[in-house]
């Protein structure tokens, strides 16, 4: 797959020449009043997918509040650790710089395999949604119940497309497994895509995926369970929470976007960084941001404001989970 | 309404929209000519653009782009033995020596019409037999894919048959490179060298134009122009008759046009495969039924025809998953369904009871599109293939810079330029001492792929190997693939044993 | 394609470097996956098996070649004088210099550069005019697909700063 840009960023590029072009700038102009130049938003995904579209529609509203425009820089590749290691490594550490993750499974990266740089010397600060995992069928499937998926995988081990091993969705699935004694095999099919391509085609008995995706492959698939609080009714085809359903106390298996910063920039430049979070905090109070993700098709029941705390919480638990679960999602 | 009556207003329609869809050609056949660039990125840049047309237009946009930037790949690939993208990667096979016998306008009209008419010929059955094809997916399952992978794999052993042992080399080797990155199943690096950017494999584009463009290059600069002296003699007195003459050629195989474009169509219908399996899989299959299988790579009419109408039977197909199910079968039609959803359309198995104008408008559009094609676009062959007349000493620079330009576009990362050089230098090398390049990039491309498809498969049973021949359609396919296998060295066995009664 | 692969093998060095390689990166690669769960090495055990072992009867084939006289340990074949007075050596060496530079260069100066100096060596620096001519109006062409109308993320140079406060100026 091929990817391009959309609309203007400069120099953003290979963050040598964003920081060349920092340096040259002279240090009166730097102490000017913060922001006086457009922000580099390091995404690391592909364009054009679910964390493109949610930036576009919190930044339109964001950009107003800070005086300042974000300008978006896509960096695809090993489920995101090529994106981190590029903020980490390139970016300067200025409050210039933010990266736009998936506190999710982007996380669990990092239980799984630690990266080259210390993951403390980043945090994220403002989370943007929480989006549960759930698990569905395809609309042929003989299963009509998560009741009988579960008494079906207790006489035989079903198989289950996930979209990768180290995903809140899987460790959903496994959870149950574990509650229940039916027994799951877990068959990554690389991408939400294959993944509702698996359930519908019976490549695999059942799935697990974001519901956010779910949601958009519409009539295709059927939703069993939710590994969370189902906000959306209907749209999840009324599926019950894991925990409800069986009596279960599992935290919500969530995807979760959030913009990240290096802790040198919130500690150098603790004024930019307030100003950051105070204007993160207004965007959410004004009512177009509900517009705006309506526009974008995107799941406004999803938008969910957290700070530095929640947002350290849910990193410190996401890690905490594949510690757990890490023989399984590694295979080792 | 029928569906015959819808089917004839959105015809109507369609055609109203003209001005649409010729300006449209041209951006696709420009855009699918560059390499890094396709139809799906074309629509992301253009999003703004194609969000504020109406449904239709905006359909009929995205659809004729699409057609049209898969037959513009062709173009770099059978004049300068640049695929644009892993879905010509076998055009140039005989295209490439097509042009530099000097016959590069005929291949180019050639494979003009093989794409339409495949095209066309494929989304004519799709709109006729939609609802069956899309059951193609419910059957064709890793164990299934695994075999048609192996189809196109085989390919290396009828490319080694010259050199056995050099030809096995470079395709396994090929195989080795395309094992490089994370296992599909527990994401473990493997043989990445450090690097974070093979972590999802080889990029096919930097290995695809490394291989067959950046060493061409260097090998071209031996000779004043890339064509032969017989090729340069053809070439100097241009005329429409060359155009005419492949036109000609093209019309008198449309049997091979229609099987091979088949193919296409029904690989492409099942999600996740797509047009690189199909152009190899369809040259291999037309290889392998061709009563002259030893003249395919020296510029072989049919082994140009067979991956180009494969490759268009794809676009069709890909389609169908994508109205029928909901599920897109690849990159271009998962952008489709992201526009198409934010009109407001919904995907998936009501589509056709909800809104058949847009089911049917799709396969209509792309039936235009090709429609007008035909007319457009043969007329350019005569100017298009003056570029083979472009002294080298022009020609490998310009080659070189475009398509390691070309490397960086599709992920826009530095290490893409340097990984196309790396392949064009291991490309030199090969070519220079004797193994085939092409051996090597089917190695690159489909190896990962079938190891995709194989541990899928070794997952699900947990590791028990005989899943490979647990399931009826896949051991049919096997037989097939025996048979594919042996067919031609019994045929060439018979043909000797004639050509020795007749001495 | 291209190859011929009936070329008389009489420089067995040169015809070795690829199954050289071929087994050095099959052994790294069977290196980074020693320790790793099963599904890391099913297929890369099985087929780079298959390539060891094919390059192994390959050896043992050139062995026998060398043993009767009828090719020399050389290397002729793949790089030779002819190799330097076409111009190939110069067009490798600037095709390297052209992936270093555009680093600092930026994408537009470099194509240029790159350009002209491989058309004029390969051109014997005859008709410069011409080659000038034909450099700019490429680099300037790839600049504005690639920098102006797509704005992709190729380094930036002074030219595409001069550029951009001029257009932003005028």
């Amino acid at each position: 797959m091929t990817k391009l840009k959309m609309n203007r960023r400069t120099l953003l590029g290979t963050g040598l020449a964003a920081s060349a072009m920092s340096l040259a700038t002279p240090g009166i102009l730097r102490a000017a009043a913060y922001p006086e130049r457009n922000l580099s938003v390091y995404i690391p995904t592909r364009e054009g997918g679910g964390a493109d579209r949610n930036f576009r529609a919190f930044s339109s509203i964001w950009k107003d509040k800070l005086g300042a425009e974000f300008e978006p820089g896509f960096y695809p590749g090993a489920s995101g650790r090529v994106g981190y290691e590029i903020y980490m490594g390139k970016a300067e550490p200025d409050a210039y710089n933010l990266i736009f993750g998936n506190m999710g499974p982007e996380v669990l990266n990092w239980a799984v395999q630690a990266p080259t740089f210390d993951i403390n010397d980043y945090f994220y600060f403002g989370r943007v949604d929480t989006d549960p995992g759930c698990a569905f069928v395809g609309a042929e499937s003989a299963f009509q119940s998560i009741d009988q998926i579960v008494e079906e995988g207790k006489k035989r081990t079903l198989t289950v497309g996930t979209s990768r091993m180290a995903h809140p969705a899987s460790i959903g699935i496994l959870a149950l497994g574990e509650a229940t004694g039916a027994k799951f095999n877990l068959i990554p099919l690389s991408g939400g895509k294959n993944t509702v391509a698996g359930a519908v085609t019976g490549e695999v008995d059942f799935s697990v995926l974001t519901s956010g995706s779910v949601i958009s492959a519409g009539d295709s698939v059927r939703t069993m369970l939710v590994f969370g609080e189902n906000k959306v009714g209907d749209a999840l085809d009324n599926a019950q929470n894991i925990n409800d359903a069986f009596d279960m106390d599992l935290p919500e298996m969530l995807s979760s976007r959030a913009f990240g910063i290096h802790k040198a920039a919130a500690d150098n430049h603790p004024d930019r960084f307030e100003k950051l979070v105070s204007t993160f905090n207004a965007t959410f109070e004004d009512p177009a941001l509900l517009e705006s993700y309506v526009a974008a098709r995107g799941t406004p029941e999803y938008l969910n404001r957290g700070g530095v705390e929640e947002c350290g919480q849910f990193v410190k638990d996401m890690l905490e989970l594949g510690e757990r679960y890490k023989p399984l999602l590694t295979g080792a | 309404m029928g569906d015959a009556a819808i089917i004839s207003t959105v015809f109507l329609e369609t055609i109203g929209y003209w001005w649409v869809i010729i300006p449209t050609i041209f951006l696709g056949l420009i855009v699918g000519g560059i390499p890094g660039f396709s139809a799906a990125n074309t629509i992301i840049i253009l999003m703004p653009l194609t969000l504020a047309m109406d449904l239709q237009m905006g359909l009929v946009f995205m659809v004729s782009l699409y057609c049209a930037a898969r037959m513009g790949a062709g173009i770099p690939a059978i004049l300068v033995n640049i695929p644009g993208t892993a879905g010509a990667a076998a055009t140039p096979l005989d295209g490439y020596p097509m042009t530099k016998q000097g016959r590069g306008q005929q291949a180019l009209a050639i494979s003009f019409v093989a794409s339409s008419l495949g095209g066309l010929l494929t989304t004519i059955i799709a709109i006729a037999a939609m609802p069956l094809l899309a059951r193609v997916g419910f059957y064709m399952h890793s164990v299934e894919m695994i075999v048609v992978m192996l189809f196109g794999i085989s390919l290396i052993a009828s490319i080694a048959a010259q050199d056995m042992l050099k030809g096995l080399i470079a395709g396994f080797f090929g195989l080795m490179l395309g094992a490089i990155g994370t296992d599909v199943v527990y994401a473990t690096p493997r043989g990445t060298m450090g690097f974070l950017e093979l972590y999802d494999g080889v990029p096919l584009i930097p290995a695809l134009v490394g291989l067959f463009a950046v060493s061409e290059a260097f090998i071209i600069i031996e000779k004043r122009v890339i064509l032969t002296k017989k090729g340069q003699e053809a070439m100097e007195n241009p005329s429409w008759a060359a155009t005419f003459e492949g036109v000609r050629d093209a019309l008198t195989r449309w049997t091979h046009i229609c099987w091979t474009s088949v193919i296409g169509l029904i690989i492409g219908v099942i999600p996740g495969a797509g047009a690189s399996i199909a152009s190899f899989v369809a040259y291999q299959q037309s290889r392998t039924f061709s009563k002259t299988p030893e003249k395919y790579g020296t510029g072989h009419i049919e082994g140009l025809v067979a991956p180009e109408s494969a490759n268009n039977g794809v676009t069709s197909g890909t389609l169908v998953p994508l109205l029928v199910l909901g599920i897109p079968g690849g990159a271009t039609a998962a952008i489709m369904l992201v526009v198409m959803q934010y009109h407001g359309v919904s995907f998936g198995p009501s589509l056709f009871q909800q809104d058949p104008k847009v089911g049917y408008g799709m396969f209509i559009a792309m039936a235009v599109s090709y429609f007008l094609m035909i007319l457009t676009i043969i007329p350019l062959s005569r100017y298009m293939s003056r570029v083979t007349t472009v002294p080298t000493i022009y020609l490998a620079p310009m080659i070189i810079s475009f398509t390691l330009v070309g490397a960086f576009v599709p992920r826009e990362y530095m290490f893409d330029m340097y990984l196309a050089l790396a392949f064009g230098v291991v490309g030199y090398i090969a070519r220079r001492t004797g193994y085939h390049v092409a051996a090597i990039l089917i190695g690159v491309i489909l190896g990962p792929l079938l190891e995709t498809y194989f541990l899928r498969a070794l997952k699900k049973s947990e590791g028990d190997i005989m899943v490979l021949f647990s399931s009826t359609l896949g051991n049919i396919l096997w037989v097939a693939l025996v048979v594919s296998l042996v067919l031609p060295i019994v045929f060439e066995r018979r043909r000797k044993k004639k050509e020795i009664v007749i001495q | 394609m291209a190859d011929d692969p009936n070329r008389a093998p009489k420089h067995l060095g040169a015809d070795l470097v690829i199954p050289v390689l071929a087994v050095i990166f099959t052994l790294y690669y069977f290196s980074t996956i020693w320790n790793s769960p099963w599904t890391a090495q099913v297929s890369a055990f099985a087929i780079g098996g298959v390539l060891l072992f094919i390059c192994a009867l390959y050896f043992i084939k050139v062995a026998g070649q060398f043993k009767r006289g009828e090719g020399r340990f050389t290397f002729t074949s793949l790089i030779n004088f002819e190799d330097i007075r076409t111009g190939r050596v110069a067009l490798l060496v600037t095709t390297i210099g052209f992936c270093w530079f555009i680093d600092e260069l930026g994408f537009t100066l470099t194509t240029f550069l790159f350009l002209w100096t491989s058309m004029a060596i390969l051109g014997a620096f005859k008709r410069l005019g011409l080659v000038t001519i034909v450099s700019a109006v490429l680099a300037l062409g790839g600049w504005a697909v690639f920098i102006l109308a797509f704005d992709t993320r190729f380094p930036r140079g002074w030219f595409e700063e001069t550029m951009k406060v001029v257009m932003a100026n005028g």
